[in-house]
């Protein structure tokens, strides 16, 4: 555990000699190296299911060991070519525990800018989803106020980026300044039983700031395709029209997903309090769902409490009576009841629950902050909320408390 | 784990010891002497060097120059202006960074060269302490 934290940390401390030394150097260079990157662990009691920051990793910290630097450890490096005003590439690349438990490099971005005028500009290659207010730097620890961006919310949509162009047009009227960006784009998504695709993906965000004051719309939608529970969607489709209908309402097979978020926040230094909605919708077994969160700080120098409250629950039905199985042949009935109950346990993972965080960051040097997080997160009546990797002896709809340490860097 | 450590707790220490007294100098917003650049906003020089705007209402390009990071000068500058720590500024930077937004200004050594670029070109910007305002320079605003 030692072991993996220390090289993190002394990486971080030989990249800060070559940050500060380049100081006076007022010419803007060709290309730029920069880099992030957070130590983290956490810890918790619970050891039938595992809490995770992200659901499209292999695992988090709970069944899988009560201590864990899977959760919030990350290590990104970015290079920029600017190779006119008006042309530019930034490829960044990203370590941090993936689907298959390895922390093997995935390119975050790879795109082209032209800047067409000072407030137009277009992008193609891979770029960042323009979503709820901290997705676009959500995985820079250090940008943020709190350990991780609230799971509640920020797991409705789990992907960051998508391959494809995109444009931001700013607008300046007085002091307010309102960013607009779109894109259109697709991509493909490898998690642990196999590989989704997200294809006509279409994002829209448009973010104003006037002072201190920072509030973003964002809509993304796009066409879902995801094969995990497709052997008992075929086994539905054998039971006729009824059967048929139960698939189609609930397989992923090119679904419209879209998620929609609204969040504000208010930061003039010395405190910062802010807030978001959202809600997901999939048309199909992972449901429709609703989160929100609201946090404030306040910033003793270097020393900055926080407090966040979350909330996720479906808008979209935990069960279904399935496939009726009165007036079918033992056999069949068996089967139907078999698929009956594979379904309702699908419908039943979609997750509810509310949290609680505590915690204060410790901005001790010039590059790197240190943060102290609880979180106590209460799970929905019958629910495994955002949990992964349920275990058979776990009680679902208790409570889970995490605690966590990290060591945030940029470079 | 244990040099670890001590290389830790020292760069803490120097970082707390660069001086960062706030109130004690005057800081003028600076651009050329024949800058075609009316007087300006607190808003609009926070805007400016927050890297949110890179033009005038008036349509004029504008490019921020910075004083050095830890200098008091600096400190005392953003303090008025945006209400940034040192802390918050390289966040707000690293966002932008690393959302392919935007760059920090570039930094000079000290206010004798930000007059000397800023006097090189109408489309800079800097800010210097006002006992340094001299007749190569026309002050846009003060930061008090």
């Amino acid at each position: 555990m030692k072991h993996r934290i220390l090289p993190a940390i002394t990486a971080s401390i030989l990249f800060f000699v070559p940050a500060l030394a380049h100081a006076d150097e007022p010419s803007k260079p060709m290309f730029s190296f920069s880099g992030y990157g957070t130590a983290g662990l956490s810890h918790t009691t619970e050891n039938q299911a595992d809490f995770t920051s992200n659901v499209l990793k292999a695992s988090g910290v709970g069944s899988s060991g009560n201590w864990s630097g899977d959760v919030d450890s990350r290590f990104g490096v970015q290079l920029t070519a600017n190779f006119s005003p008006q042309f530019s590439g930034v490829l960044q690349l990203t370590s941090e525990q993936r689907y298959d438990k390895t922390y093997r490099p995935t390119i975050e971005w790879a795109n082209l800018k032209y800047q067409v005028t000072p407030n137009l500009s277009a992008r193609a290659g891979r770029i960042a989803l323009p979503t709820f207010l901290a997705a676009d730097y959500r995985k820079v620890g250090y940008v943020l106020p709190w350990a991780r961006t609230p799971v509640e919310l920020y797991n409705l949509i789990p992907i960051t980026n998508s391959d494809g162009v995109d444009f931001t047009y700013r607008l300046h009227v007085g002091d307010w300044t309102n960013v607009i960006q779109g894109s259109v784009g697709t991509t493909s998504i490898q998690y642990s039983q196999g590989t989704a695709t997200a294809t006509a993906i279409r994002g829209f965000s448009s973010t104003t700031e006037y002072g201190a004051f920072t509030a973003r719309l964002s809509y993304v939608q796009g066409d879902l395709s995801l094969g995990l529970a497709k052997p008992l969607f075929d086994g539905f489709r054998q039971f006729g029209p009824q059967g048929a209908a139960i698939a189609d309402q609930y397989d992923i097979d090119n679904k419209r997903v879209s998620v929609v978020g609204l969040g504000a926040s208010y930061d003039p230094g010395e405190w910062f309090a802010m807030g978001e909605l959202g809600r997901g919708t999939t048309n199909s077994f992972l449901g429709a769902k609703s989160a929100w969160y609201l946090s404030a700080g306040y910033r003793f120098g270097k020393i900055s409490p926080y407090l966040v409250v979350g909330q996720v629950w479906a808008d979209s039905n935990v069960s279904d009576p399935g496939l009726s199985v009165t007036g079918l042949p033992p056999q069949l009935a068996g089967l139907a009841s078999g698929l009956n109950g594979g379904l309702n346990a699908l419908l039943g993972a979609i997750g509810e629950q509310r949290s609680i965080a505590v915690g204060s960051r410790w901005d001790l040097v010039k590059n790197g902050a240190i943060k102290l997080q609880y979180d106590r997160i209460t799970l929905g009546a019958g629910s495994l909320g955002n949990l992964v990797l349920e275990q058979p002896g776990f009680r679902r709809g208790g409570t889970v408390n995490v605690v966590s340490a990290v060591f945030d860097f940029v470079f | 784990m244990h040099i670890t450590t001590g290389i830790l707790l020292a760069t803490a220490l120097v970082a707390g010891a660069i001086p960062a007294k706030t109130g004690a100098v005057e800081v003028i917003v600076v651009v050329g002497a024949n800058a075609p650049i009316p007087s300006l906003t607190l808003a609009q020089v926070a805007d400016i060097f927050l890297g949110r705007t890179v033009a005038l209402p008036n349509g004029t390009a504008i490019v921020p120059i910075d004083q050095l990071d830890g200098s008091a000068i600096r400190h005392e500058f953003y303090a008025k202006t945006t209400g940034k720590s040192p802390q918050l500024l390289k966040a707000h930077w690293s966002k932008l960074i690393f959302t392919g937004q935007g760059e920090p200004p570039r930094e000079v050594a000290d206010s004798e060269a930000v007059k000397k670029l800023v006097a090189s070109s109408p489309s800079y910007i800097g800010y210097i302490e006002r006992a340094a305002v001299d007749s190569t320079v026309k002050a846009v605003l003060a930061a008090r």
